[in-house]
């Protein structure tokens, strides 16, 4: 076992349900596995962070997001929302792009959670730049 | 083998047999044993690898004929 605490990085660019839900559960999984997981939610990934808001699947299959997420309940798979509060719980470190926040008009208080941090691609970069895994979903 | 605690994740699939196994492991002391049952077909790998990443010792997985994971895990 390592003696040091490995680094993951991530970043969400989008925010359609099957890349809202990626992202969620190599988090999870990687604070599980003792990690020190940080996830950067830029463009529109930022959606993702906001409260209330619900990933639809893209494009043509976009009317089928029903169908999908009552098939993923059935398979016992935790909801987005579920998988967004198990970050926290685990001790995911959320960051929001400062440029994007400013670009779509989203402020500190839409987003879900008080404890997320609003941070330029310097900070961010720099966070990537020393982790074991850097992921671009 | 003293079991200390047993968690049943069957029906649950991947990620959350490990997350769930990762926060109850932190309710146990140092030594006890937790037995963790899955019928998810990634936990005969996941249970290995999590304990080799977090320090664990893995005592035993043992899968029944039904398909069933049983996983001892040594709190470190």
């Amino acid at each position: 076992m390592a003696e040091e605490r490995k680094k993951i990085a991530i970043v969400v660019s989008e925010s359609s349900l099957d890349k809202a839900m990626m992202p969620m559960i190599l988090a999870t999984t990687g604070a599980a596995l003792d990690a020190e997981v940080h996830v950067f939610f830029t463009f529109w990934g930022m959606n993702l962070l906001k409260k209330d808001y619900k990933p639809k699947l893209k494009g043509m299959m976009k009317p089928f997001t029903g169908m999908m997420i009552s098939k993923m309940k059935k398979h016992n798979i935790p909801t987005f929302e579920e998988l967004r509060q198990q970050c926290k719980e685990l001790g995911v470190k959320i960051y929001a792009c400062s440029t994007t926040m400013d670009l779509m008009d989203i402020k500190k208080e839409d987003l879900f959670d008080k404890s997320i941090e609003v941070v330029g691609a310097a900070k961010f970069l720099q966070i990537a730049l020393d982790a074991d895994v850097t992921l671009f979903i | 083998m003293e079991v200390a605690k047993t968690l049943d994740t069957r029906g649950m699939l991947c990620p959350m047999p490990i997350i769930k196994t990762k926060k109850v492991i932190q309710e146990l002391q140092p030594g006890e044993i937790l037995e963790v049952i899955a019928d998810d077909p990634g936990a005969k790998e996941d249970f290995p690898a999590w304990c080799e990443q977090t320090g664990n010792e893995l005592l035993k997985l043992e899968e029944k004929e039904n398909g069933d994971i049983y996983v001892y895990i040594k709190k470190r």
